[in-house]
């Protein structure tokens, strides 16, 4: 097994097998690229169900004599040339495979002349690497492509072919499909020699019904009603049936997405639910629809044929088009029933029923489920309530009320606590720069003392330091900043019952207000019982019980004096501090220290360190 | 039980157990270590008539402004009269958690919405689940198919799940 690239032939008939599925894909193809040319007439001759030939002529912008190369060469296309356009598709190709896939699979001649150029030139492409043979030809204006013996190199593929008729029914379905995306079009599609389709170009948006007529039934016409909403740059119009005017197959639901022909689920989910229980089970909805977006909410690089797409904003787009489906088969509804109640023509201005639509459509005005998470405003909120007021789904007059204090509710989380100032002065500020001094936290000895290196203006000292001091004092400020407001509490999951002796209980009871200060809640039952419910935060990581056992002792040792907070910080502080330091910690410390309390700081440090001399260390070693 | 004694009106109604306070009531049963034993059935997930509904004025939303919780210790083998109630706490979601529940619930009703309610399971969701409401499986309530065609299908609840509750509790409640 050696691994070689695929000859460009072989390769292109590779991707041929996803593009070019059957006659009718190639007449897709080849048409969509007549249309990205601006085509306007469009003369489609097939023989043999499109097996022996598919010939397309259009009046296109057609392809320049230089380029006749690299148009039947893969993954080129003068449709797309960045990765942006790719996200914002407007022409109907762009993958630059269909020329390649087809002519690997068939005799393809591709005769064009541009406008620009006075003479036509005929490509075609032979062999194993697909050598383009470029030759004079006879042309007007526009571009003549023609596809003769499909699949004669892929018999696999040749084999899956139908007869001529079903082939040709296949074909004549995608031009029926094209013929109502494109009403400025004029389109004439014969097979064997024969006319079969003639479809003349319409300027006027009035005269479309008769196209739709033609290609749908005089009767769905009939059964039609129409549709034509826009909302937030999304615009629906088209027609749709009745509900009594069903289909048993799926054979009438056409839908254009920006002019591209879909079978999308989305949509085709969306019409059906609008018809809810109106259809019979079994039944499918007629309708030709036309849906239209900013190309760039919406990704039609999904399907190879390109018969589905993906919008960005899926659920937004389901609804918009179910409540417009929906509203316009309710008015139909409606405008019926008053039909048979007064039994005169009294068919609702269209004008009226438009801004019906309208209106449905502009409640949804400010949805965004793309960026769910982004907290609404108080607009936003306003609307949603003046709109759940006037719907007549939500009267519940409660659920008004809650959602505006809920909305209020957004307001103070919106507000984000403000940073505390003395935090950020730590990132920003060197302490060097303040005390002219610097310690340097070298290691630490036996967990608790560090070896540090005072830098003063000239010297450097080594001194041993002990942490614990530093790191009470620097706790017990800062319990005695929250003090006032007093600790967070915690409720216990349930209340604990702890044992003291009885001159403690006493104690305790007296204590209380203290302790609640401190985040400590309980009651006495009984002489030597009390019963915890609340603890703080702060002590969290300790047992409830040994914790307050230790903090009543602490106390209890300065019990003639009256207790103040200061005296409780200290306690908690000693309880609650975390004594595994690392150097990095033990730096930090020492800086925040020197920044806020370097008078403190430097007593510290006075009553704390030996100073370290190695020099007679030193002088053994040499 | 507990919603009687403490005098909660709503019932199942669609709006709180104490509409005048909008405070819902939730009992969760928990084992002795503080760890839910069950998910948290919140409140019936609608599978039609959603159109236009948005996580800001979804129904969820509002049961779960404000919710009283009320922890019992509820293990299999404690008999149900010595179940013990722990402290009970008011909690409002924090901005995390409502985003938490507003991404699941996005995607919940997405599902539900495009007509895929049936491939919906367990597994959807970080804190929020959707699932068949137990009790009875000859109930049916209609829904949309992936065709968009009305069925009848188990009605669904949304429930928190375990792991959500836990945190709840774990921020609120000293768990030893």
């Amino acid at each position: 097994m050696t691994i070689a690239v695929l000859p460009a032939r072989l390769a292109n008939q590779i991707a041929a097998g996803e593009v070019v599925e059957r006659p009718a894909s190639v007449v897709k193809e080849l048409i969509e690229n007549s249309l990205d040319a601006g085509a306007t007439k469009l003369h489609i001759d097939i023989e043999k169900g499109g097996s022996k030939r598919i010939r397309i002529i259009d009046n296109g912008c057609g392809i320049e004599k230089d380029e006749l190369c690299l148009a039947l060469s893969r993954h080129a296309t003068s449709k797309i040339k960045t990765l942006d356009d790719l996200e914002r598709i407007a022409s109907l190709g762009f993958r630059g495979e269909a020329l390649a896939s087809i002519s690997s699979v068939s005799r393809l001649i591709l005769i064009s002349k541009p406008k620009s150029q006075s003479s036509a030139w005929q490509a075609s492409a032979e062999g194993r690497d697909m050598a383009v043979k470029i030759q004079p030809a006879a042309h007007p204006d526009g571009t003549t492509i023609e596809v003769q013996d499909l699949f004669f190199n892929t018999p696999a593929r040749r084999k899956f072919l139908r007869t001529e008729k079903t082939e040709f029914t296949h074909i004549d379905e995608v031009i029926r499909r094209i013929a109502l995306a494109r009403f400025d079009v004029a389109i004439t599609l014969t097979h064997n020699g024969k006319t079969v389709r003639q479809y003349p170009a319409l300027h006027d948006k009035k005269l479309y019904s008769k196209r739709v007529a033609k290609i749908c039934g005089q009767k769905f016409i009939d059964h039609a009603i129409t549709v034509d909403c826009q909302h937030e740059g999304l615009t629906l119009w088209g027609w749709i049936a009745q509900p009594d005017f069903y289909r048993s197959q799926n054979d009438l639901s056409y839908s254009y997405v920006n002019g591209r022909m879909m079978r999308d689920k989305l949509i085709n989910h969306a019409i059906r639910q609008a018809y809810t229980d109106r259809l019979p089970h079994e039944a499918y909805p007629a309708f030709v629809l036309y849906f239209h977006l900013d190309h760039h909410d919406v990704d039609v690089n999904v399907h190879p044929a390109k018969h589905e797409v993906r919008f960005h904003q899926a659920r937004y787009v389901h609804d918009f088009i179910y409540s417009v489906v929906h509203q316009a088969l309710m008015s139909a509804q409606n405008s019926l029933d008053a039909l048979a109640a007064t039994n005169t023509v009294a068919t609702p201005p269209i004008t009226a029923r438009d801004d019906h639509l309208n209106e449905a459509s502009v409640t949804e005005t400010q949805r965004d489920y793309i960026t769910p998470l982004r907290y609404v405003n108080e607009k936003t909120a306003e609307q949603y309530n003046a709109r759940q007021a006037a719907s007549s789904v939500h009267k519940a007059p409660a659920r008004i009320e809650s959602l505006s204090s809920a909305s209020q509710a957004y307001q103070a989380l919106l507000t984000t606590p403000a940073v505390d100032p003395v935090e950020t002065k730590h990132a920003i500020t060197n302490p060097d720069s303040l005390s002219g001094e610097h310690y340097q936290v070298l290691t630490l000895l036996q967990d608790h003392y560090a070896l540090i290196e005072q830098q003063a203006a000239t010297e450097k000292i080594l001194l041993l330091v002990a942490v614990m001091p530093f790191a009470l004092f620097k706790e017990q400020m800062q319990l005695q900043q929250r003090w006032q407001s007093g600790l967070t509490s915690q409720p216990l999951l349930l209340p604990q019952q702890l044992e003291f002796s009885r001159d403690e209980v006493q104690w305790l009871n007296k204590q209380q207000a203290l302790m609640q200060q401190a985040g400590i809640f309980y009651q006495v039952k009984d002489a030597t019982h009390i019963q915890v419910r609340q603890f703080p935060a702060y002590l969290r990581q300790h047992n409830v019980q040994k914790a307050l056992t230790d903090l009543v002792e602490k106390l209890k040792i300065i019990k003639n004096q009256a207790l103040s907070g200061k005296d409780y910080c200290q306690a908690l502080a000693s309880i609650g501090l975390n004594t595994d330091f690392t150097p990095q910690s033990v730096q930090n410390l020492f800086n925040q220290l020197q920044i806020e309390q370097n008078d403190k700081f430097k007593q510290l440090i006075d009553l704390n360190s030996v100073s370290v001399d190695l020099t007679s260390l030193l002088s053994k070693l040499n | 039980m507990l919603e009687h004694v403490l005098g909660a009106s709503a019932g199942s109604r669609p709006e709180p157990d104490f509409p005048h306070l909008s405070i819902e009531l939730k009992t969760l049963p928990i084992n002795r270590f503080g760890k839910p034993l069950e998910t948290t059935f919140v409140c019936v997930a609608p599978l039609t008539n959603l159109v236009g509904v948005t996580w800001h004025n979804c129904h969820l939303r509002h049961k779960l402004a404000r919710v009283l919780w009320v922890p019992i210790i509820a293990e299999r083998e404690i008999p149900i009269a010595e179940r013990i109630i722990a402290t009970p706490f008011i909690w409002s979601p924090s901005q995390e958690e409502e985003q938490l529940m507003a991404q699941d619930w996005q995607e919940l009703t997405d599902m539900i919405v495009l007509g895929k309610v049936e491939q919906i399971t367990g597994k959807y969701g970080q804190v929020l689940q959707l699932r068949p409401k137990a009790a009875n499986s000859q109930a049916k309530t209609k829904a949309f198919n992936h065709q968009g065609k009305p069925f009848l299908t188990l009605p669904r609840g949304f429930y928190l799940k375990t792991a959500f509750t836990h945190e709840i509790l774990k921020k609120h409640l000293r768990i030893d």
